[in-house]
Parts: structure tokens; C-alpha cells; sequence
């Protein structure tokens, strides 16, 4: 008998294979005395230990076995503990570096943007032209050019005060 | 609750009052179970210091794990399966560590007794209980730890092929192969242990 075939007896006998190999190597077995054999034997091998589990009691007392168990226990937190406090120390440290530099970052961005306008390109040279709605006055002003011009609406019925 | 009341608490309730950090209610279910947790670290690694160890180890990795347990099994096993885990993790180590003998080649493909022929006489029949027993323990004792872990994971836990070679870390033909070796071992063993009594 080779070894696949010894393999197979025993899955017949743990109840391993499928129904159909099942059915083969039990037709196997009761032509085959060699197969019936090892079959019995494996049989009888399996019932016997499986019934027989011999049942051991630690062999310690209950408080003396358990005091092992709640030491270890009892350290854990102990050691989560301490690491989260460990953290918070770490980042306690860090909070007035990191503060005064984001601090520093945000005074250097203001100041940066000040800049920015100081430097950027002054449009006052451009001509403007501003109307002033109360005094139906408009001013150009070219600042280039050196030139301000002001024109005034007079009202028609007014022409007799001006002259 | 208070401790006096958790002796005729059920695990269920016992185990939700761990769950919530409970330790009192932890020791309850400890001194329910301990002997079956240690039972069968025993019967893996055949050694009592070791088997008190790995069983407490276990207990300790319980509580931690305390919340991935939602009763799909009853606690007992739930804790069985952490200490088996345990012993094949250690039984693996031992392996590594081990230098590759003779003998292991030998054990791993079957050895001597694979070729043997089969005791056609069972050697436990009409045996008492407790002689019985003795004699398992006596060839329980003499089978390499790899071959009983099978054997034990197989006949004790009552786990199918696939279930061991996961727990065991190899192959379902390694399994297969393991188990027909320990069977045929402890076949001569038990004749050998019945003919010397």
C-alpha cells in the first residue's frame, strides 16, 4: 500500500473525503484484508485516545496562579500609562518652540505682504478721473504730465450770476 | 455586582463585566477555567512549568483581547484556541531552533512504523478508565511534539485537517501525514505499554 492510498484510508476514517472517494474505499476495504487492517487499527487507535484525555489540575494554588496572571495584567496599564504621559511631555516641550516659530512665520507673512504693496507698481502716475457728484465738478489729474484739470457744470440758469 | 456574587455568575455575564475592565470578574472566569487552559497546554508540550506559563501567557493575551471575543464559541474555547496558539508558536521555535537530525527526517515522513503492519489486536480493550488514560499519557509522552500536537489538536479540539495545518502554520498533507504517523506510533506504543503491565 502506498502512501497516498494510507493517506486516503485515514480521511475515510476522519470522515475527510468526499462522498463518492468515500464510497470507493469503502468498497476498497472490504476486498482488501491489508486495507481492512489499518483501517481497524487506526479506528481503534483514534476511539482510544479520544476517550481517554487524562484531566491535570494546575498545579498551583488558585490565588498564587492568578497573582502571576493580575502582575502582568496590572502592568500594562502601568506602561500605557507612563508612554502617554511620556507623549504629552514631548509635546508639551514642543508647544513654545513650535508656537513662537508659527508666531514668527505669521509676523514674516505680514510683513512680507507690506512689502509686497510698498513695492508694487504705483498706478498714481496713471490718469485719473474723479467726478464729484455735490459739486458737478471732474477733475483729470496725470500725474506724468504734471496736469490737473477741473471741469465745472454750470447750471444754464446761472449764467447771469457768473457774468 | 460585587466579588462575593460572581460565583453563580454565568461567563456570559462574567465575561461582559471583564469586557468593561472588571479584573474581579477576569479572576472568576481564571478559576473556572484554568485547569482545561492548562490541560491542554500539558497535553501539547508535556512539560508542567512550561504548561503553567504558556496558560497564564494566555490568560494575560485573553484580557487584552477581551473585546474581540462576541461569544461565537463559549469562553472556554475561546481561551483553549489562545493557548493552543501559543504552544504551536512555541513548538516552532523549538523547531527552528533545533538542528535538522535524523530523527526529524525520519519523524516528518513517517519513520519505521509506517511500513509496519497493522496490530490487528486492540491493545486497550478491556481496560479500566484510569488504565486506560495512563497508558495514553505514557504514549502521549513518547511521540515527537510535533506528531502530538497534531494528534492532540485532531482528537481532544476535535479540529478538521484544515483547521490544524492553519493553527499548525503547514500544509494539509503535512497534517494528513502527521496524523497517520501518530496514530501508527501510538498503535505500537500501546501494544509495547500493555505488554510490559
Amino acid at each position: 500500500m502506498n502512501e497516498e492510498q494510507q493517506f486516503k484510508l485515514q480521511a475515510f476514517l476522519d470522515g475527510e473525503l468526499p462522498e463518492r472517494e468515500a464510497r470507493e474505499v469503502q468498497a476498497w476495504t472490504q476486498c482488501d484484508a491489508e486495507a481492512a487492517a489499518l483501517l481497524a487499527e487506526l479506528r481503534n487507535t483514534r476511539q482510544a485516545v479520544s476517550k481517554s484525555e487524562t484531566f491535570v489540575r494546575v498545579p498551583e494554588s488558585r490565588e498564587f496562579y492568578w497573582s502571576k496572571i493580575e502582575r502582568a495584567i496590572q502592568m500594562e496599564p502601568a506602561q500605557t500609562r507612563v508612554a502617554s504621559v511620556s507623549i504629552l511631555f514631548q509635546l508639551r516641550r514642543l508647544v513654545l518652540p513650535v508656537g513662537a516659530l508659527s508666531a514668527l512665520v505669521i509676523v514674516g507673512l505680514f510683513a512680507y505682504s507690506r512689502m509686497e504693496t510698498a513695492a508694487a507698481p504705483d498706478d498714481s502716475d496713471a490718469p485719473v478721473v474723479e467726478a464729484m457728484a455735490d459739486s458737478d465738478a471732474t477733475t483729470y489729474r496725470d500725474k506724468a504730465d504734471n496736469t490737473t484739470l477741473v471741469w465745472f457744470s454750470v447750471p444754464a440758469d446761472s449764467r447771469n450770476i457768473l457774468k | 455586582m460585587s466579588g462575593k456574587d460572581f460565583t453563580n455568575a454565568t461567563d456570559v455575564v462574567l465575561v461582559k463585566l471583564a469586557q468593561r475592565g472588571n479584573l474581579k470578574a477576569f479572576e472568576e472566569l481564571v478559576a473556572r477555567h484554568r485547569d482545561k487552559v492548562y490541560a491542554r497546554a500539558f497535553s501539547m508540550v508535556r512539560n508542567g512549568d512550561d504548561a503553567v506559563d504558556l496558560s497564564q501567557e494566555a490568560w494575560v493575551k485573553g484580557w487584552r483581547r477581551l473585546k474581540q471575543f462576541h461569544g461565537e464559541s463559549s469562553f472556554a474555547t475561546w481561551l483553549t484556541r489562545i493557548v493552543i496558539n501559543l504552544c504551536c508558536d512555541r513548538l516552532r521555535r523549538q523547531r527552528r531552533q533545533r538542528t535538522e537530525s535524523l530523527h526529524d527526517l525520519e519523524g516528518e515522513s513517517g519513520g519505521a512504523e509506517r511500513q509496519m503492519p497493522a496490530v490487528t489486536v486492540n491493545p486497550t480493550e478491556r481496560l479500566e478508565r484510569d488504565e486506560l488514560r495512563k497508558l495514553i499519557d505514557g504514549a502521549l509522552d513518547k511521540l515527537s511534539d510535533e506528531h502530538r500536537a497534531v494528534l492532540v489538536l485532531h482528537e481532544f479540539e476535535e479540529m478538521e485537517y484544515k483547521e490544524i495545518a492553519k493553527t499548525v502554520g503547514c500544509s494539509i498533507g503535512t497534517v494528513m501525514s502527521r496524523l497517520f504517523y501518530a496514530r501508527r506510533k501510538m498503535a505500537v506504543l500501546l501494544a509495547e505499554l500493555k505488554k510490559e503491565r
